[in-house]
């Protein structure tokens, strides 16, 4: 009982199929995975192999055709659209590798995104974006708009954005992929401490094995199937 | 909710693009607000020209025109004698006898106009009380009188037609005695003069109808007098339904200035929403990351139609100052009468609605092609 509450994360027999024309394709098949609280799970494996198909599923992004998925102790697999939305809003954070800030919103108002969506006064708003934005080190950029920033702020500002709202879990697709090896540092540095001293759980996708090395557990798809598991 | 603010600098993203959606939504306000006015003043001028206490005695058959009716000359002398109930001003009852035609006018020998004619006696003033001399003095023989549109119609300088100044009417010259208004009417477009002057210049022996005004008669007593006087053959219609009559007729060409506005209208809508859509589509990722932070499409689709309402109302806005600035008191003349286009304020309101309604349109098809692809794929698109 104790342990399974422990499980944020719960994948059985997971299968997503897509139509292209009338082939199928199967980017993930038969997939069982578990991902418990406070853990730091890097997901490698070759283009094409299905980490953002399976990335999307445990985001509520994407809805699985076949399978069990329980994240956060929901079953998002049968959730309505709408529903899915306001589950993401309250427990997933999602940093993708091209950062998707809104280009016409500054840092401040980027973060605070996902707190619009929450019934927070404005005041007690800027408190917590100010204070997010401060953790992931840009108190001083807050009201630079995205083009005015480096990628390694743009990708601090999106992890700000996908933390502000206090996520259980948070999501990565090759978070570094786009950042020099010293912004990449920092950005896996910022994730590992949000791990160890914020107790998130963190599923992130890499090319990068240094970035694999960051996280605490590392797994490998390969043809939409988990190949081994290796303690990082 | 999305902040207001988000639509506002995404507006602000492309300036260009911004203006060319104001002026586009712009027009389309425009040809509403046009057709609206037109249609307007059609029928405010044909509903405003009929009064329902006047009675217009006509030849039977000739209904629908007084211009085609011919009746006798005794007819207005035996209404008056047997018509009981018409109102009276100092013993002279509102009997007046007409002769309506379309004849040639010329300020000079050359430009000839055609003109609508009334011929009149003095006693036309007690059935149509809404006409009252401006300048000059009422029409007398040998002089016509001239409604205070007229020149709009004929097309002449303002100048052309002053009292004092002389016109050739079918090739004889005539002084202009007076400017007489008729607010609202078609009678304001016309020029009046002498009923026996216009008869012998039109050689004719008849009048083109009388009209009288009731007291305390009713309509059903002139309708069997025209029954019980069949050797007279007229027929009796209020001034009201006869110009109702009218308006029915011009009914279609009313649908045509509507359909005209409504065909440039959809076109430039088709051409606004590629407008919007290009405005939209590179940001398929954007508005997929807003989904995939929490927002519902429903919040998000509120935002785009925010932006596109608040172009198409500027568009309103910049069509309703071109309006008043340039339609506002344009004289619209058709076969009866002019009229006067005015931006009225249901005019203004055809025009926001109009501005309103295809800003609440307009976005959805644009912004339901960027919301309805799947996620994974929105979120991998350029962007
Ligand atoms: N919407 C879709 N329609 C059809 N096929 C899709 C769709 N999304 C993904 N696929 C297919 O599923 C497979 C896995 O794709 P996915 O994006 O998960 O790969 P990936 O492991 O993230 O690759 P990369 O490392 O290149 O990002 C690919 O073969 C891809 O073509
Ligand atoms: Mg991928």
């Amino acid at each position: 009982m104790n342990e399974n509450n422990n499980v944020l994360i719960r994948c059985h027999e997971l299968t997503k199929n897509y139509k292209k024309g009338n082939r199928l394709v199967t980017p993930l098949e038969k997939l069982d995975l578990e991902v418990k609280r406070g853990e730091f799970l890097a997901l490698m494996g070759p283009s094409g192999s299905g980490k953002t198909t399976l990335l999307n599923l445990i985001a509520g992004i994407d809805q699985p055709s076949e399978g069990v998925l329980e994240v956060c102790g929901e079953d998002i697999g049968k959730l309505s659209r709408s529903k899915l939305a306001r589950w993401r809003a309250a427990h997933v954070g999602y940093i993708f590798q091209l950062y998707h800030l809104v280009p016409v919103l500054t840092a401040f108002e980027n973060v605070e995104l996902p707190l619009l969506l929450s019934n927070m006064s404005r005041r007690d708003r800027r408190e917590r974006v100010e204070h997010t934005l401060s953790l992931v080190g840009l108190d001083g950029r807050m009201h630079h708009y995205p083009k005015e920033l480096s990628g390694g702020q743009e990708q601090r500002v999106a992890i700000a954005r996908a933390l502000v709202a206090s996520p259980e879990l948070l999501v990565a697709d090759e978070p570094t992929g786009d950042l020099d090896r010293e912004a990449a540092d920092s950005v896996l540095q910022l994730l590992h401490q949000l791990v160890e001293e914020y107790d998130k759980t963190i599923v992130m996708v890499t090319h990068d094995p240094r970035a694999a090395e960051r996280a605490g557990r590392l797994l490998h798809l390969e043809k939409g199937r988990l190949l081994e598991t290796e303690a990082g | 909710m999305l902040p207001f603010g988000y639509a506002i600098r995404n507006l602000m993203r492309d300036p260009a693009r911004l203006l060319q959606a104001v002026l586009g939504s712009g027009l389309v306000v425009l040809m509403v607000m046009i057709a609206a006015a037109i249609n307007n003043g059609m029928v405010g001028v044909l509903s405003a020209s009929g009064s329902a206490k006047n009675i217009i005695l006509l030849g039977a058959g000739s209904e629908e025109s007084v211009l085609r009716s011919e009746i006798s000359d005794r007819t207005a002398g035996i209404a008056e004698s047997s018509i009981t109930g018409l109102e009276k001003q100092v013993d002279v009852r509102a009997v007046s006898p007409e002769i309506h035609q379309m004849s040639f006018i010329a300020i000079d020998s050359n430009d000839r106009k055609q003109a609508f004619m009334r011929g009149v006696t003095p006693r036309a003033l007690l059935v149509h009380q809404g006409v009252s001399v401006q300048a000059g003095h009422y029409v007398r023989p040998g002089q016509v009188m001239v409604g205070r549109l007229a020149w709009r119609r004929l097309g002449l300088p303002e100048e052309a037609l002053q009292p004092g100044a002389e016109i050739w009417v079918e090739g004889t010259p005539m002084t202009i005695a007076g400017i007489f208004a008729a607010p609202g009417t078609v009678m304001e477009s016309e020029i009046w003069m002498d009923l026996n002057d216009l008869r012998s210049m039109s050689l004719r022996e008849h009048l083109s109808c009388v009209v009288l005004r009731l007291d305390t008669g009713e309509f059903e007593d002139i309708d069997l007098f025209t029954k019980q006087r069949l050797d007279l053959e007229l027929a009796a219609l209020r001034e009201s339904d006869y110009f109702a009559k009218i308006a029915a007729f011009y009914a279609p060409i009313r649908g045509m200035t509507w359909m005209t506005a409504l065909l440039i209208a959809t076109g430039a809508l088709l051409g606004g929403l590629n407008t919007l859509y290009a405005a939209f589509a590179p940001r398929i990722r954007e508005i997929a990351t807003l989904q995939a932070i929490g927002f519902g499409r429903r919040a998000i689709l509120f935002s785009l139609v925010q932006e596109s309402t608040i172009t198409t109302l500027c568009g309103a806005l910049v069509a309703s100052f071109v309006a008043i600035g340039l339609l506002d008191g344009i004289a619209v003349s058709f076969s009866i009468g002019s009229f006067i286009l005015s931006v009225s304020p249901s005019v203004a309101m055809a025009g926001l609605m109009t501005g309103l309604g295809l800003g609440l349109v307009g976005a959805i098809p644009p912004g339901l092609r960027c919301l309805l692809p799947p996620l994974p794929s929105a979120l991998r698109s350029a962007g």
